[in-house]
């Protein structure tokens, strides 16, 4: 029986599985892999050395129309960044115009005893003796002559003239306009002006009352112009002279009259005109 | 008619610069004022007969949208208008010169007839303020702008008067 199963045949058959196994398992156990390096590296270079040389070869034909695919795609990425950075553009100017809108927003909240049309400023007086601005709301948006103007800061001017799409507003600096205010801390009432150079001056304050830098001016409301209680701005300096009545102080206006974009028109406000009553 | 139109455009357009941009420029609180160059301009190239409608127009805008009395634009753009066609008149050969003498009196004049109404409205104005911070930068800045000014209204007027066609 096993003169039968042991022939020369399965022997030399059981030998070699014997040997292809053992070989295996020196391959898997990492036994043979200095071996298969050194059998290998000179494929691997070889390969790599004609491999390149295609590379190249196929670059020397190739690489005019990638040059001209890249200079499309190039000039088409460089178009998309120009609109990009168009669009960039427009939306910060967006978004310091919301934050303009925002901040009036929470002005007219915080003072909801009054009716309020936002409205832009688009343009300003030619002539520079007169401080006027132009904005895009007129008479079809409900504005009337001598509504008063403010932003979130404080007295703006009030409309002087109106077409059914745009107003202009006589600013607190112009040389013509006058506002009756107080001022908060003495408690004493007096008048502001304009003047051509567009400073405001508070004038008509009783010499003995004491007036001191950093008071603030605020509206008074007297002679129905403009309503109380808004701000004008803060003493700068004070002027008293000997032998006069009043005196007068330069006031630092709270509104940046040169940076104005954006008004509240009080729209809930009838200016009274005293015109007549005046002898 | 052509020239009108062409004239009418180019103010509307300098309107809307002067609202927007050159109001705004300032040098102390003088400014430039690019209406009343842009009459010196298109009055030393219009030779149409039809140039005080124009004047009238031109005025007739800045009313609108400017707080000067009725008057200040009248009476200076057609003073402008009067002496440009006795410049006219006498063949005129420097027209840079002419729009710098021009421009330096229409300014001077306007400064005169707004200081002069305001004092009028009784306003307290203190005329050496008024002198050296706006009359005299303005004055600068219209001089600066006259030159640049005149040289794009006379391209504009080539359209309105082709060479060799005389309105």
């Amino acid at each position: 029986m096993f003169s039968k199963i042991f022939t020369p045949k399965n022997l030399r058959n059981l030998v070699i599985i014997l040997v292809v196994a053992g070989i295996l398992f020196l391959a898997v156990s990492g036994y043979l892999t200095p071996i298969f390096s050194f059998s290998i590296s000179p494929f691997i270079s070889a390969q790599s050395w004609l491999s390149q040389r295609y590379l190249a070869f196929s670059d020397f034909f190739n690489s005019p129309r990638d040059m001209a695919t890249l200079r499309t795609e190039n000039a088409r990425l460089e178009s998309q960044v120009a609109m990009l950075q168009s669009e960039i553009v427009a939306l910060q100017e967006r978004m310091a115009q919301s934050d303009i809108l925002y901040t009036l927003l929470d002005f007219a909240r915080s003072n909801p005893e009054h009716e309020y049309i936002a409205a832009t400023v688009i343009g300003r007086e030619v002539s520079p003796y007169l401080q006027y601005i132009i904005i895009d709301k007129g008479s079809n948006d409900g504005l009337r002559h001598g509504m008063p103007v403010v932003t979130q800061q404080g007295l703006v001017g009030r409309i002087d003239a109106l077409i059914s799409d745009a107003a202009r507003i006589q600013l607190i600096t112009d040389a013509n306009s006058v506002v009756n205010v107080k001022l908060q801390t003495a408690q004493v009432e007096g008048l502001v002006r304009g003047s051509i150079t567009g400073e405001i001056i508070l004038d008509m304050v009783p010499v003995g009352i004491e007036v001191e830098v950093g008071d603030v001016v605020m509206t008074s409301g007297l002679g129905g112009t403009y309503p109380p209680n808004i701000f004008v701005g803060q003493i700068l300096t004070m002027q008293s002279r000997e032998n006069v009545l009043f005196q007068t102080s330069s006031i630092q206006p709270v509104v940046d009259f040169s940076s104005l974009s954006a008004v509240l028109v009080i729209k809930n406000f009838d200016a009274v005109n005293i015109a007549p009553l005046v002898p | 008619m052509i020239s009108l139109l062409i004239g009418f455009a180019g103010y509307a357009a300098t309107l809307m610069l002067q609202l927007s941009v050159f109001s705004q420029w300032k040098i102390l609180s003088g400014s430039a004022d690019l209406l009343l160059l842009f009459v010196v301009a298109w009055c030393l190239q219009d030779r149409s007969k039809n140039l005080w409608l124009l004047v009238l127009i031109m005025a007739g805008l800045t009313n609108l949208v400017s707080a000067l009395p009725f008057y200040i634009p009248m009476i200076v753009y057609f003073a402008i208008y009067f002496v440009m066609q006795q410049f006219h008149k006498r063949v005129w050969q420097t027209p840079l010169l002419g729009m710098l003498i021009v421009t330096f009196g229409a300014s001077l004049l306007q400064a005169v007839l707004t200081i002069g109404t305001i004092f009028i409205q009784r306003v307290d104005i203190d005329f050496s303020t008024a002198l050296v911070e706006i009359t005299l930068p303005s004055l600068l800045l219209n001089m600066l702008l006259a030159i640049p000014l005149h040289a794009i209204v006379r391209e504009l007027s080539y359209l309105a008067f082709p060479k060799g066609v005389e309105a």
